[in-house]
């Protein structure tokens, strides 16, 4: 089937996530499309498969301007999709699933099993699908579920097939026979999308190129008119920002250790983590959400225990702490997801300004809390890191993203503590409150602070980071001087999944 | 705006309609049973009516600020009934083997009440930390064996037998919660209306009413932030817990001077108390009217059935109507994590 996107945008409020984007997919080719999270790739195949039916621009199908109303005027039209996460009745064998919504009937309106086997056998026959339809869905692997999910597409004639990130939950093996079946599809004449950030993946099976930034549609190209790096250049965003002002520094106390910790769900090899930051520096950790960053930001927190090791803030073991004795201690955190850990959305700027201060002398007697003061203190929060809202009693709800962001850093720089965590802090922001919070990360620095920065966008680590720590698959590699690596270099660590030779490159990295 | 007028006056017609066809049904007159009906419920002579229907609300506000307490920190407690129970029947049995009344006793049998359904509440929470039983599951649970336990007890050990119902023998009467002078109204209302400024105070200025309200509107972020979501959790149950049996123990001391088998479960005082508190949308100040609305509904049916001949189930379907448009325009309690925008 031959496919176009012409000139597609599409907004969310006043955030412009797909920005006219054109693309085309041609029948018997295998069109990967890349690029960070929250390029805007799965927004944009959305549109194609009819979920988000608000955007501007056109979709053209085999020559004809098509609109769907919603993803069943796609699937008809022969477009399908396998998402990230499955959609599939568990307690159902692979026949009942892959022919629901579709049964063929006999004349009295019964569902005729023997004729819907016998297609369905054809279809897994014809392409070498590695299922039994008798099966039961629970009983079956993630990769099988996968086959499952495309055998539901080729069982609707579906001509152009759109797959989000479809290695993401698969072993080496079944990634082999996925690839194995895609070209089996090629080969029938099918159009096949591949969404992902892999570019290994991408050099392995992909005919078409295209990369996609921000927003943007950066290149679209033959597989064979470019090359590895010229696509990670695209990826990443080829110029940096220009770096913001930083005092010179001479750390010598270290703030923050972690020796030896092993933390529960990180790795399949507990290989322990080991980390320094020391006071007046930015340490950052670079890597793609889902390579372990969380468990060990919760670690740090106090949200989740150790299994064995210790962590020292200055100088004083804090392994057995809680999170509000680590805070007391001197630690400030500001959550990747505000909107559920970082603020109370239903609370209002007072309450959600002074959340981990309450019990502190300046703000209450350790029952009842002064009003007056609470009111001031949000009320100078907002006129410093210039917050807009409506009143310190609206609902936090009320604000756009960029300002709950500010609210968050400024509630938790405010509190001048000597480590400040720092996770994907502009996660989802506009660009002015990004320079904004980038700012005051580095005037924190500036005071002697130590700042520990997890992000998944190289631009900000390297931007503003002293050390850099790439976490790759539940390891973290050795810190790197962030004037000797280059982004590229980055680009590939993070990259690498999976790669058995990871903990080798590892290693040879040591500066 | 004229959308919610307009709303509003819909609703109201309907209800009225609804009202009116179900009179015309049950074959009564139609002024006389709405004069019925507010005689019934703020009337009477020397306003008894209206003392009966202040009783009442105490009871329900009681109930309706023990689930308010609960809920706002994020613990569906939906067990009140239970703790109203132990509640109740603790504070009967100390009643009965008190040696000495008078003020000191009532306040004895009053905290007797309070600390047994204040444990009786941990209960469930101590089910949810280290058993991972949901709040909403254990509480619910608890209210069987705690009729049960009640019931056996006001069978057998307990039982006055010569009285030939399954019931305690009566309290002293130096027990007995003093009345208003003048009338048949004791003043357990009083203690109600003490506990509701109390309850303003916790949710308005202290530091734990802060922190339970943090805590129920986002456990990660109250975790995160280094509140003790546990310790927070326990206290606030066994606070809910302790209220709904200050509310058992007032019924007992106050109104039936015993307990009787089924006498706190029977008028529904702890469901009609959870349903007016999210009636309100767990607004405080709110629940004080929100009690008093469901009581006048109460007395107002029973003096309509008397008077009018009007089965006082009609005046029930109505609260039950009001209940669904009223929870149609506050859809905040349940839902505040849906649809959350950037």
């Amino acid at each position: 089937m031959k496919a176009e996107l012409h000139e597609i945008s599409v907004n969310f409020g006043t955030f412009c996530a797909v920005n006219n984007v054109s693309l085309s997919f041609a029948p018997g080719e295998i069109h990967a499309l890349v690029g960070e999270n929250g390029a805007g790739k799965s927004t944009a195949m959305s549109v194609l498969f009819g979920l988000n039916t608000d955007y501007q621009g056109n979709i053209v199908i085999n020559d004809q301007h098509r609109r769907w109303k919603s993803p069943a005027d796609a699937i008809s039209a022969g477009v399908g999709m396998v998402h990230q996460h499955f959609m599939l009745q568990e307690t159902m064998s692979v026949l009942e699933n892959v022919i629901l919504c579709s049964e063929p009937v006999n004349k009295l309106g019964f569902v005729s099993f023997a004729t819907a086997a016998k297609s369905v056998q054809n279809l897994i026959d014809s392409y070498d699908l590695q299922i039994d339809q008798t099966q039961k869905v629970s009983e079956l692997s993630v990769g099988q579920r996968q086959a499952v999910e495309i055998l539901k597409l080729l069982y609707r004639r579906s001509d152009l097939l759109i797959l989000d990130e479809p290695t993401a939950v698969l072993t080496p093996n079944e990634k082999n026979e996925l690839f194995q079946s895609l070209s089996n599809f090629k080969a029938s004449g099918k159009s096949i999308i591949l969404i992902t950030h892999k570019i290994d993946e991408v050099m392995m099976i992909a005919d078409k190129v295209s990369v996609m930034r921000s927003g943007n549609l950066i290149s679209s190209k033959l597989l064979k008119n470019t090359s590895k790096d010229e696509i990670q250049q695209n990826i990443i965003g080829g110029t940096l920002p220009k770096p913001i002002k930083r005092k010179k520094m001479h750390p010598k106390n270290i703030g923050f250790e972690m020796k030896k910790v092993i933390i529960p769900g990180l790795a399949t090899r507990r290989k322990p983590i080991s980390l320094k930051v020391y006071l007046g520096e930015i340490v950052g950790i670079a890597g793609v959400s889902g390579n372990g960053q969380t468990p060990l930001v919760e670690a740090i927190v106090g949200l989740r225990n150790i299994l064995s090791g210790n962590m020292l803030l200055s100088n004083e073991t804090i392994s057995d702490k809680d999170v509000s004795a680590r805070r007391r201690k001197g630690l400030s955190y500001i959550p990747e997801d505000r909107q559920r850990v970082g603020l109370a959305l239903d609370a209002s700027v007072i309450e959600n300004s002074c959340v981990s201060q309450i019990r502190n002398k300046k703000f209450s007697n350790g029952y009842f809390f002064n009003l007056q003061h609470l009111r001031k203190f949000s009320e100078q929060l907002v006129s410093e890191y210039d917050i807009r809202v409506g009143t310190v009693k609206s609902k936090v709800r009320t604000m756009s993203g960029g300002n709950k962001q500010k609210l968050v850093v400024a509630r938790e720089l405010e509190q001048k503590k000597q480590l400040v965590i720092a996770e994907n802090p502009t996660w989802g922001v506009d660009i002015g409150a990004i320079n904004k919070i980038h700012q005051e990360l580095i005037k924190m620095r500036d005071m002697g602070h130590a700042i520990l920065l997890v992000s998944n966008e190289i631009e900000e680590i390297m931007g503003l980071s002293d050390r850099i720590h790439v976490m790759a698959n539940g390891q973290l590699s050795e810190a790197m001087s962030s004037a000797e690596v280059t982004a590229n270099k980055l680009g590939k660590l993070m990259l690498s999944h999976n790669d058995p030779t990871l903990s080798e490159k590892l290693e040879k990295m040591q500066p | 705006m004229t959308h919610r007028l307009y709303s509003l006056l819909a609703a109201s017609m309907l209800l009225l309609v609804t009202f009116a066809s179900l009179i015309w049904l049950a074959d009564a007159d139609f002024f006389k049973s709405i004069m019925a009906f507010f005689k019934g419920a703020f009337g009477g002579r020397k306003y008894a009516y209206l003392l009966v229907t202040i009783s009442k609300a105490a009871l329900i506000t009681g109930m309706a600020i023990a689930a308010l307490i609960a809920f706002r920190a994020g613990l569906f407690n939906i067990g009140g009934e239970g703790q109203l129970v132990i509640g109740g029947l603790a504070s009967a049995f100390v009643a009965i083997n008190l040696p000495f009344g008078g003020p000191a006793g009532i306040f004895l049998v009053l905290l007797a009440g309070m600390i047994a359904a204040g444990v009786w509440a941990i209960i469930a929470g101590i089910m949810k930390l280290w058993l991972g039983v949901p709040i909403l599951v254990g509480t619910l649970l608890l209210n069987y064996p705690a009729r049960y336990i009640a019931s056996y007890f006001v069978s057998h050990p307990l039982r006055d037998i010569s009285s030939g119902m399954p019931q305690t023998h009566l309290i002293e009467k130096s027990l007995w919660l003093p009345l208003i002078p003048g009338t048949r109204l004791d003043i357990g209302f009083i203690f109600i209306l003490f506990v509701f400024c109390l309850v303003l105070i916790y949710c308005y200025r202290t530091v734990g009413g802060y922190e339970a309200k943090m805590t129920g509107l986002s456990i990660d972020f109250a975790n995160a932030s280094g509140l003790k979501t546990k310790k927070i959790s326990l206290e606030t149950l066994a606070l809910s817990g302790a209220i709904a049996g200050l509310v058992g123990a007032i019924a007992v001391l106050g109104l039936h001077h015993r307990f009787t088998d089924g006498m706190l479960v029977q008028p529904l005082y702890a469901w009609t108390g959870i349903v007016a508190a999210l009636m309100v949308s767990l607004i405080p100040w709110a629940v004080l009217p929100a009690g008093f609305f469901f009581a006048a509904i109460h007395s107002g049916a029973s003096g309509m059935e008397r008077t009018a001949d009007v089965p006082k189930e009609i005046a029930i379907i109505i609260q039950g109507m009001i209940i669904l448009f009223v929870a149609s325009k506050v859809p905040t309690a349940f839902n505040q994590n849906i649809g959350d925008g950037k």
